[in-house]
């Protein structure tokens, strides 16, 4: 009796791992952890993207 | 009580909320099975109906508390939106036949015939609360 028990709870444990897996690889990267590192590193390249483009300009008005 | 759950869930709650739900669906499909042989309607070699019977009290008791936590998420962070009513009211219905069927498990009344019915309304009401919160999200 308690092995059969303790068997059937085992199987629902399982279950429970799977679906954590399965919905969690659903979600992919829209938890708000890697939204927000997303965000941050698009921040970055169009701060350094602005950054170049001003450092361009201003080497083109001092050749001037 | 939303800056509890924002916290709690690291500002992931609708994420949370659908892995509790989608939690407790699978657990449900898999209390269906457990409960056919508690009843003896499904005969399976390596189980037998009293502890399945056990089995199914316990897996309850954890969708019951799977499914509180998920309703007082699903309140203290969205409240009741008119463009989500299904959802809002299949999840009322759903928290208040589950204390129902609860009630009748611990104390019977008279209304233990009437468990097997309360149950497969549970399961319903779950379906279709998922379906028309978690299902979509995941869709």
């Amino acid at each position: 009796m308690s092995r059969q028990l303790l068997g059937s709870l085992l199987a629902a444990a399982v279950i429970v791992v799977v679906v954590v897996v399965v919905v969690t690889a659903k979600f992919g990267s829209t938890s708000a952890a890697e939204r927000e590192s997303l965000e941050t590193r698009q921040e970055q390249r169009l701060e350094a993207e602005e950054e170049r483009r001003e450092d361009a300009e201003d080497r083109r008005e001092d050749e001037r | 009580m939303e800056d509890l759950v924002e916290t709690l869930t690291r500002g992931n709650t609708a994420e949370v909320k659908v892995l509790l739900a989608s939690i407790a669906l699978a657990l449900g499909v898999y209390q269906l099975t457990v409960i056919a042989v508690g009843y003896g309607r499904l005969r399976v070699p390596f189980l037998a109906p009293p502890p399945a019977l056990a089995a199914h009290r316990a897996v309850g008791d954890t969708i019951a508390l799977l499914l509180l936590c998920t309703g007082i998420m699903c309140l203290s962070v969205y409240g009741f939106e008119d463009e989500r009513a299904v959802h809002a009211y299949a999840g009322t219905a759903l928290l208040s036949v589950l204390a129902l069927k609860v009630i009748v498990v611990r104390r019977d009344f008279g209304l233990g015939r009437f468990l097997p019915l309360l149950g497969g309304t549970v399961f319903a009401l779950l379906a279709l609360t998922w379906a028309t919160s978690a299902g979509e999200f995941l869709a």
